[in-house]
């Protein structure tokens, strides 16, 4: 929203030696986010108004002309491209030396004399654009110049005036952030604006000064059906009304908050809702009229109404959208948006205003329905102050019959009421404010605030009786937002932080966390991976490329793009697209991600409390991922298991799949079981699976549940004494089939001596040399007596038995 | 004799002096002390023919070149040793300007991780909790219990991704939805824990918006709740001041600004001291002096109410920072996108 510093300047005396920039600042650090100050006219030195005495065509260019400027006592030839220049006309004339922006594009330029095509120009006729005034004067076509003769009062209408006096840029305009406001609707206008900064400045604002309508003897009908959604309509006919521009210093004020005048009637209610955050709405009168009488209606629309609104559009209502109904045909979208043939136009003689308050959650849904955000239902859906449509309704009377002072209030005025003189009394102790602040302040001083504020303040002994005025109602909803309105005066600056005085109490472990923790450092420190950070979003095409049923995934309603609307089941595919950006710059790469997946299979915490609903379950899991495009990937993958289980101090086993995912390289994949349970799995990507991820590289994987780990009892190292004699180690290679598994052949040697201490593998090979289905493995074998030195004999006679044992069990080969 | 000696000397001396190697020091060595045949021992067996006066003072002197020679040979051969060890020394020697090869690869954490721990640990030291909350929240959580009903405006400040109901069937489902915060863990913690209370809660968010340079539909957040006796808005500035002189250096100071949030009030945004300039201003903090990095308040009653709190006894407060913030402005990240690109160009520089 953007709120002229002049106008504030209406109803609160802020003396000239005070900065539009003071009064931002307070603002910013008391009350709302003031995004930028902007000084209009600040580049408009130079730059006067002018009037066209003659116009005449370029003798050299088809296109140009050559105009006669009255810049005040003087006379300047100036050669002009402008669309619209005819004699007579006003305009903004940039002299030598204004500096201007050509075409309203790129950097400022310093105006020299210049001779075009053979006519020596003097100065330059301007666009709005051109001086810095786009904002204020759109531009209907490209070539036009900035067309003042509508625009100007008559004593502005001075050739030679400048151009900042004669729009009167003198101000200043603060561009509010409206996110910033959406707690305050009494700051929508201006008066209210007004009346916030000069409890900052320790000002009084003054009384809201306007006639009271004299109503005329015409009955005006209003009829509210649903009186909830509607707390006040007020209505009134003025009729005689003759419609044309509204003043300058109207369409000036409009033009300066970035509002397109239009014509009187609706610049004065724009204006009204400017100035005092209440917005109306006119119509024309023919429009309501019902059997010779004005007659209006308020109700919510049924099923499968159509409305053409003043955007020319027709919609459909949805069902329970609040109207304004003539003879029940809808004319207006209550406090949205009025119908394209009700509202005013020039011929319009009787104009019927409405100042109404509608129920702010009604008309914040309708706005979102129809996808029709309008300056007004931007301040309905706030909560506005019912008492605000009185004065509202008074000030647009009395600005139309200034404006057209021939026209005359035709009827009486319609008031219908089911909610006004709202207050809110609150009942706090003394040491309420000091307890919530920590800092003792005066009860003087906290009275004085919130008188400042308009809250009117009582102390009754210990007791404040604190009256939040009705323009605060909705906002000051505690006692606790009391103690924010002396804190923001009052000033966060002058409250010193402290430090509490927390009990001593170690926190809660988090044992998820924790594991999180060791399981990254290990893979980042150890296995030397990276960590990314994925969207939980991923798409259909990359949950085909799985292989996965894309029924089983949790679907976005509105998802940001049809790219991503599925929440993931797995941190694979992500990671896969990751390598597949990065593994033309990398031989090799090693990521890993930690994060949540969706199961809506199953359930996870409640969705509210105290009742049996329950979400989606997600489950904390950490995928790593080693691609290359040379080796056998399943052991770097297998390494990092063990790695992490190294850290954990647990004995893990991989065992076949129970079930083979598509995307599993069949021979290649395994279940981490950790005491029977599973917990996650090592495996290679099915080579189909990376040819529809489009890559050339093996892939293998590491996945974890988190969960399941940090819920497994901790296991702790212990001692064991050492050896008291030496340990024996001896290499046993031989030649098995190929299916003979490792486990199978560790634990047949460990059963063939009780002096075995450990049987370890140490060396596989695969390939040449070997007959097909054939494997050479080898095995350290470590032995020892808890009595004695082992003797070469003792050794010898073991080796021969494990190795005979081998040949009856395996027909093993040895090398 | 003495000239004899004084001859001997010279030449054993010289003899010394011109060894070339280890070896042939030893023959020198060996020639002049040898216990059987060195010349030092016939000079010693010529004493006998002397008197007694004679040999007392003919002794001394020998026992003196002997100590001498001794000395001139050990010398010698550390000098020798010595420039054997310079050889081995200088055969050994390294470039130090290379680096150690084979080049080995290392991990790098995301930057959001290396933040979020660096707050994590500040936070716990201060005896707070660690919280991990659901990323899809119901509507309840994330919106009603922090005070936002359905009709509130302040529902707009926040684009929600909704999420479609997996079981169209049940009768009274709650909206699903991404949560737009880390806020609905402090109903979730008060609700499990009670009181007191003393949480922080890092996580992913999800805002249902474009993405450019500067926005980002997904982001992390950390969220800290505190809920105790005599927990006031002092104690709330005391704590974020610990925040940002921790993050940002002794001298830097809190700004705090009216700031509405439905779940908190009074409800502040807070600005540090902008580490770039000093607060003088520059293009960081848009020349403000000051950045903006949290949002924070004493926790709304009827939050407290929600989350099963007295609050006749208690009172708390909460604060948020933006995570994925923090990161940019300490790496100096200029496009948020990054962050969840798993661009490695990007991953390895931290």
């Amino acid at each position: 929203m953007l709120i002229s510093y002049q106008w504030l300047r209406d109803f609160v005396k802020l003396p000239d030696s005070m900065k539009p920039e003071e009064i931002a600042e307070k603002l910013k650090l008391s009350t709302v986010e003031v995004e930028g100050v902007e000084s209009l006219g600040a580049q408009l030195e130079n730059i006067v108004v002018g009037k066209i005495l003659k116009c005449d065509k370029h003798p050299g260019a088809d296109k140009l002309k050559v105009c006669e400027v009255d810049i005040g006592g003087e006379r300047a030839t100036i050669v002009c491209g402008g669309s619209n220049v005819v004699e007579g006309m006003l305009v903004a004339v940039a002299k030598i030396g204004a500096r201007v922006k050509w075409h309203g594009e790129g950097e400022l330029v310093t105006l020299e004399r210049a001779t075009i095509r053979g006519v020596e120009s003097s100065g330059m006729i301007c666009g709005a654009d051109e001086i810095g005034l786009g904002a204020m004067f759109p531009k209907k076509d490209e070539k036009e110049v900035l067309d003042l003769t509508t625009v100007l009062s008559l004593k502005e209408r001075k050739p030679g005036l400048p151009l900042s006096e004669a729009l009167k840029l003198n101000d200043a305009i603060f561009e509010i952030d409206n996110k910033s406001l959406s707690n305050r609707p009494d700051l929508w206008g201006h008066y209210g604006m007004a009346r916030e900064v000069a409890a900052l400045t320790n000002r009084k604002v003054d009384a809201y000064k306007v006639k009271p309508i004299k109503p005329g003897k015409e009955g005006i009908k209003v009829e509210v059906e649903n009186p909830e959604l509607c707390a006040r309509y007020m209505a009134v006919a003025v009729g005689n009304v003759s419609i044309g521009h509204s003043p300058a210093w109207m369409q000036q004020r409009l033009s300066a908050v970035g509002l397109r005048p239009i014509n009187s009637v609706v610049d004065i209610t724009n204006y009204v809702m400017l100035e005092l955050g209440q917005p109306l709405h006119a119509f024309d009168g023919k429009v309501l009229e019902q059997e010779g009488k004005y007659s209006v209606g308020v109700r919510s629309s049924v099923s499968g109404e159509k409305f053409i609104s003043l955007d020319e559009k027709e919609r459909s209502l949805p069902e329970g959208t609040l109207v304004i109904t003539s003879g029940d045909r809808p004319v207006a979208i209550a406090g949205v948006m009025g119908g394209l043939d009700s509202g005013v136009r020039i011929s319009t003689s009787t104009v019927v205003f409405e100042a109404a308050n509608f129920n702010p959650a009604s008309i914040r849904k309708a706005s979102g329905l129809l996808g029709l955000r309008t300056d007004a239902s931007a301040r309905f859906e706030k909560g506005l102050d019912p008492g605000l449509c009185k004065v509202a309704l008074e000030r647009a009377v009395e600005l139309l019959l200034e404006v057209s002072p021939e026209a005359k209030v035709t009827t009486k005025i319609a008031d219908v009421v089911a909610v006004v003189g709202q207050s809110r009394i609150f009942e706090v102790e003394a040491e309420f404010f000091s307890r919530q602040i920590g800092v003792k302040i005066q009860k003087k001083t906290i009275v004085d605030i919130l008188e400042r504020l308009g809250f009117s303040v009582k102390l009754d002994k210990n007791l404040f009786v604190i009256t939040a005025p009705s323009w605060r109602v909705r906002d000051i909803d505690c006692p606790e937002a009391l103690v924010e309105e002396v804190l923001r005066i009052y000033g966060y600056q002058n409250i010193p932080g402290s430090l509490p005085g927390f009990s001593i109490l170690p926190p809660l472990e988090n044992k998820l966390l924790e594991i999180q923790k060791r399981l990254s450092d290990t893979l980042v420190r150890e296995i030397a991976c990276t960590e990314v950070y994925n969207y939980s979003f991923v798409s259909p095409e990359s949950v085909a490329n799985l292989g996965d049923d894309i029924s089983k995934y949790l679907e976005l309603d509105n998802p940001i793009s049809k790219g991503q609307p599925f929440l993931r089941r797995h941190l694979l595919s992500n990671l896969l697209e990751n390598i597949k950006n990065n593994i033309n710059n990398y031989s090799d790469l090693k990521l890993f991600e930690v994060g949540k997946k969706f199961l809506p299979e199953s359930s996870g915490l409640r969705a509210r409390n105290n009742k049996d609903e329950l979400l989606p379950r997600e489950v904390n899991w950490l995928t790593a991922v080693f691609a290359s495009k040379k080796k056998n990937l399943f052991d770097e993958a297998r390494a990092a298991a063990e790695a992490i289980f190294r850290e954990l101090n647990l004995e893990f086993k991989l065992v076949a799949p129970k079930k083979i995912a598509p995307w599993l390289h069949p021979s290649r994949s395994g279940d981490i079981m950790v005491g029977g349970e599973y917990v996650g799995s090592v495996f290679e990507l099915h080579p189909r699976t990376l040819k529809n991820f489009n890559l050339d590289c093996a892939v293998a994987a590491v996945g974890l549940n988190l969960d399941k780990l940090s819920a497994l009892p901790a296991r702790g190292k212990k001692f064991e004494p050492l050896p008291q004699f030496p340990t024996v180690e001896r290499d046993l290679a031989f030649v098995a089939g190929k299916d003979v598994a490792n486990a199978g052949i560790v634990a047949f040697i460990t059963e063939q001596s009780g002096l075995l201490r450990g049987v370890e593998l140490f060396d596989v090979y695969e390939g040449a040399n070997l007959l097909p289905g054939k494997k050479s493995v080898a095995y350290r074998l470590t032995f020892y007596h808890e009595g004695h030195t082992l003797t070469a004999e003792e050794i010898i006679g073991v080796m021969e038995k494990i190795k005979k044992s081998l040949v009856d069990k395996w027909g093993v080969e040895f090398r | 004799m003495p000239s004899d000696i004084q001859k001997f000397e010279s030449d054993a001396l010289g003899a010394i002096a011109g060894a070339k190697d280890k070896s042939e020091l030893e023959g020198v060595e060996n020639k002049l002390l040898g216990r059987k045949q060195g010349e030092f021992t016939s000079l010693m067996k010529g004493i006998s023919e002397l008197t007694a006066e004679e040999k007392k003072a003919a002794g001394a002197r020998l026992n003196e070149l002997k100590n001498k020679l001794t000395e001139a040979i050990g010398q010698k051969r550390v000098g020798f040793e010595s420039a054997a060890w310079d050889q081995i020394a200088e055969a050994e020697k390294v470039d130090l300007t290379a680096p150690s090869l084979p080049l080995k690869k290392f991990g790098h954490f995301h930057p959001n991780t290396l933040v979020q721990r660096d707050l994590e640990n500040l936070f716990t030291s201060m005896g707070f909790a660690v919280l991990d909350g659901p990323e899809i929240e119901s509507d309840y959580y994330n919106f009603t219990a922090l005070n936002i009903p359905e009709t509130h405006p302040a529902r707009d400040l926040q684009d929600t991704f909704y999420v479609k109901n997996p079981n169209p069937n049940d009768q009274t489902p709650s909206r699903l939805v991404m949560r737009t915060h880390t806020s609905p863990m402090q109903i979730r913690a008060m609700q499990k824990y009670g009181a007191p209370l003393r949480v922080v809660i890092p996580g992913k968010c999800y805002r249902n918006e474009a993405t450019d340079v500067r926005h980002e539909h997904t982001f992390y957040q950390f969220e800290g709740l505190v809920v105790d006796e005599r927990i006031n808005f002092s104690p709330l500035k005391g704590v974020l001041e610990i925040v940002a002189r921790h993050l940002y250096g002794e001298k830097t100071e809190v700004r705090l600004r009216p700031k509405y949030y439905p779940f908190v009030e009074p409800g502040v945004n807070g600005e540090v001291t902008c580490f770039n300039c000093g607060g003088k201003g520059c293009r960081l903090c848009k020349n403000s002096g000051w950045l903006e990095i949290f949002g924070a308040g004493m926790v709304h009653p009827s939050v407290l109410l929600e989350g099963g709190i007295d609050s006749k006894k208690y009172t708390g407060f909460a604060f948020g920072f933006g995570l994925t913030r923090l990161v940019m402005l300490k790496y100096g990240i200029d496009d948020v996108r990054l962050l969840e690109s798993g661009n490695m160009k990007f991953l390895e520089q931290f």
